[in-house]
């Protein structure tokens, strides 16, 4: 696969390829597995195998603690060195666990590519005429990019400083340091960067990470429902006019079988 | 390409609800109507259709109906010294575009406000004499008694089947009601929705501490109502997506379902989507205005629409920026507090405490936009403020509007932001927690006020209206108060966890939702020095021109404005009948 990004083909190229190899291997090896249902299944199994918060080798490993990692539909905003990047970062955010597979399984990578790739990417519904003067936190975002561009640039410059401080790219991370890494950006102790990466977090990655989770799954996140059933979202049709009264201070038991949009298409 | 159309007798600026209100007069005696919206039609559009409907993503976060940003927004800073930038993403507010306007996607609580209300500055010197009102807070009264407005609210709330318990029947206090409520004709058209688990624990804590809760006045239909011009609601299904949303099942009151479908069977009644007014033709020597200009946003048309009676009903900034565009009135000016137009500018001044219950089962999808219950011991001038150092006040409420879980999701403090531990937290909470609110006044100051920006241009070419505005003095010991009061309540419900009480400071936050109620601009009242429009809503230097809705308030009540300012629009129909017959000085 020719890259765009060619003078990074040695350092950043080469990871995302030992990825997508180990990835491959790692599905066909449980293919059998994933015969037999969909995603529930998938994180049950891997529940039952993996205890929450097994250390890999590396957190953009996402062999090694799923056991049927579901195919990716494929990125359309993201090159590869970015998808190795937001990944390691949903998987970061969103590890795999008793509660839900991690982020790339859920889907978290796929719902922000698709959010940059559209009209929110492109500032849609974003004021966008100069002219451009750094403002107060309060008066919010005052950046001439569009959403999609401060997401790349953000990539990069974060890229940079994990390489600058650990001597390594942000995916060959222990799971440890790029958890304590992204805690680092969100406080705003990263710096050295053009442009502020906590800004860059707090603005976007957050939202958008937020998102991810508990959007309709017809977004590309949420995989399966699986956030709303992990916190008893019931989703759709909600026509709750008798359930007011019937469930009132009582469990809900839709909410342990969420219905969204596509079930309703 | 630049057309003039044929004249009109009375052309509003903004379709929504006080446009529909006002009309309903003139259109059933004949007069012929135009209401000019910059939006489409809602319709049966995605929003109001299962599946779509129930997207939060496109509805709840990036609030699709709200106004387009990249086509207009506002400028901000918090004082006259500062430079204002543009808030290229707000989320403060959220005005509505389209037929319906705001009115389609708010949460359908319906206050009338209190007695005094509209006389505030009369009621606070009768109470508390001159002195302890400062300076730079300039109420004034509005120049409308309550007693006046009653048949309207009346009217109003059987439109809009404004479900309730009436706490003062003719001034007879009702057990259930509201004590402090001013005095009703008659109970409310429909019984209370449903109270919620949450409203439950809030009504035991606010009891025992010997305060009167009440369910929320709500326009959230309870069962199917009719009407009196016959049209229909459906009933609420507690679903959940009020605010920010468009209701599939009719039962929410809002001028799409019951107000514009009676306008548009009458012949002489039109109403023109995509229609974006840029400006209002004044006559200054005739003290007259003679057409209104606007773009065609289908065909791209400029388009003058001579009238001979024009009435604003838009979103307060629109009603304040076109004033100022056509310089009708003299603009507000804070270094030597001269001028009316764009002046005592206010917001609501909101705060908020989340409460986490282990063994409750709070179900926060189970709800309305108004099944909620309230105490109103300490809202506006409810209670003595001598020696409090403030003004003002607020309703303590749980706030459980809905579910949805992008937005509506309490986490304990200490909680990490993501991580195991996140979800861990999100899945022990989420059915399990709600927060209770304060929903305050806010007053308005002498540096709060809206004026144009020098800089910014909105799609059309024209200037951004600039907000100066931030949580003064008053606003900040208001809710100070208040919300230690809200912590009481919050520590009586027997909670395993309460949040931190949060009260409003400043500085003015653009990227957090605060409510839709802006308010001020074109401040109403009988001194033309302190006004823009009289007590009949009529311009002071424009005989033909009416200007009606929230930026007439001269402040921010410590209630929703919706229900009020309905009342206000349903006495300007009759004073559009009057003139419309006799043109004269109202």
């Amino acid at each position: 696969m020719p890259s765009l990004n060619t003078s990074d083909e040695s350092s950043e190229a080469a990871p995302s390829r030992r990825e997508f190899i180990v990835k491959a291997a790692g599905l066909a090896a449980l293919l059998p597995l994933s015969t037999k249902g969909g995603i529930a299944e998938a994180a049950d199994a891997a529940s039952a195998t993996t205890p929450a918060n097994t250390p890999s080798t590396a957190v953009g490993s996402t062999a090694s603690n799923a056991a049927t990692p579901p195919p990716s539909p494929g990125y359309t905003f993201f090159g590869p060195d970015e998808v190795t990047f937001v990944e390691a970062m949903m998987n970061v955010m969103c590890p795999a666990d008793s509660l839900t597979p991690n982020g790339t399984d859920c889907g978290l990578s796929i719902f922000i590519d698709r959010q940059l790739a559209g009209d929110f990417g492109k500032g849609g519904r974003l004021y966008s005429q100069g002219p451009w003067q750094p403002g107060k936190p309060q008066q919010g975002y005052q950046l001439p990019m569009k959403p999609a561009e401060f997401f790349a640039a953000g990539i990069a410059a974060a890229s940079a400083m994990a390489k600058e401080r650990y001597g390594k790219s942000f995916d060959r991370l222990s799971p440890a340091d790029a958890d304590a890494f992204l805690q680092d950006i969100a406080a705003g102790k990263v710096t050295g960067a053009r442009l502020s990466l906590a800004d860059w977090f707090s603005q976007l990655v957050y939202p958008l990470f937020q998102q991810a989770c508990f959007a309709d799954p017809v977004y590309g996140g949420n995989r399966n429902k699986v956030f709303w059933r992990m916190v008893g979202y019931p989703g759709l049709p909600a026509f709750h006019g008798t359930d007011m009264v019937e469930f009132r201070g009582k469990p809900y038991p839709g909410a342990k079988q969420p219905q969204s949009i596509q079930d309703f298409s | 390409m630049k057309r003039k159309l044929k004249s009109r007798r009375v052309v509003f600026v903004g379709g929504g609800l006080t446009a529909a209100l006002a009309a309903r007069k003139l259109v059933s005696e004949g007069v012929d109507v135009l209401v000019l919206e910059r939006g489409r039609d809602h319709d049966a559009g995605p929003e109001q259709r299962l599946p779509s409907q129930r997207d939060e993503l496109r509805w709840g976060v990036r609030n699709h109906l709200a106004q387009d940003w990249s086509i207009e927004t506002y400028t901000l800073r918090h004082s006259s010294r500062e430079t204002a930038l543009p808030i290229r993403t707000l989320e403060a507010f959220l005005p509505g575009v389209g037929i319906g306007g705001a009115g389609n996607h708010w949460n359908g609580q319906t206050f009338r406000g209190a007695e005094y209300d509209t006389m505030l500055r009369k009621r606070l010197v009768d109470r508390y004499g001159a002195s302890p009102i400062p300076a730079e807070m300039p109420i004034q009264d509005w120049g409308v008694s309550y007693q006046e407005l009653e048949p309207y609210h009346d009217t109003f709330e059987k439109l809009y089947g404004v479900s309730g318990k009436a706490g003062n029947i003719r001034g007879k206090l009702q057990e259930g009601g509201n004590p402090f409520e001013a005095p009703r004709s008659g109970e409310y058209p429909q019984p209370p929705l449903e109270i919620t688990e949450a409203g439950l624990i809030l009504s035991e804590a606010t009891r025992s501490l010997g305060y009167k809760p009440f369910p929320m006045p709500a326009s959230n239909s309870p069962k199917p109502y009719v009407n009196p011009d016959g049209m229909r609601l459906g009933a609420c299904q507690y679903c959940g997506h009020c605010e920010r949303y468009i209701c599939e099942s009719n039962a929410k009151a809002s001028p799409e379902v019951l107000l514009y479908p009676v306008l548009r069977k009458s012949a002489n009644f039109e109403i023109r989507p995509f229609s974006q007014v840029t400006g209002i033709a004044y006559d200054r020597k005739a003290r007259r205005v003679t057409a209104v200009h606007y773009q065609d946003l289908q065909t791209g048309d400029e388009i003058e629409q001579p009238a001979d009676i024009v009435v604003l009903s838009a979103f307060p900034m629109t009603n304040t920026k076109l004033l100022l565009l056509g310089k009708i009135g003299e603009p507000y000016d804070p270094a030597t507090r001269r001028g009316v137009v764009g002046k005592n500018f206010c917001h609501q001044t909101m705060s908020a405490i989340n409460v986490f219950f282990k063994d409750r089962w709070i179900n926060p999808f189970l709800a309305a936009g108004s099944s909620q219950t309230l105490i109103d011991e300490f809202n506006g001038d409810n209670f003595d403020h001598t020696g409090l150092g403030f003004m003002g006040g607020g309703y303590i409420f749980n706030n459980t509007t809905n579910g949805r879980p992008i937005s509506t999701r309490p986490l304990p403090p200490g909680t990490p932001a993501w991580g195991t531990k996140w979800k861990q937290a999100s899945a022990d909470w989420y059915a399990h927690a709600f927060n209770i609110s304060v929903h305050g006044s806010c007053y308005p100051h002498a540096e709060n006020y809206l004026s144009l920006d020098p800089t910014y241009r909105d799609a059309y070419g024209q200037p951004l209206v600039r907000i100066t505005f931030d949580w003064r003095d008053n606003e900040v010991k208001m809710s100070e108060y208040v919300t230690r009061k809200a912590l009481e309540v919050a520590n009586a419900c027997g909670a395993t966890i309460v949040g931190p009480a949060v009260p409003r400071k400043g500085p003015y936050d653009a990227r957090v939702y605060q409510t839709t109620h802006i308010t001020g601009g074109t401040p109403m009242g009988a001194d033309p020095g302190n006004s823009v429009v009289s007590t009949h809503l009529q311009h002071w230097d424009a005989e033909n021109l009416f200007v009606v809705g929230a930026s007439t308030y001269a402040h921010q009540i410590g209630y929703n404005p919706t229900g009020l300012l309905s009342a206000f629009a349903l006495r300007l129909g009759d004073d559009l009948s009057a003139y419309n017959r006799r043109p004269t000085r109202l």
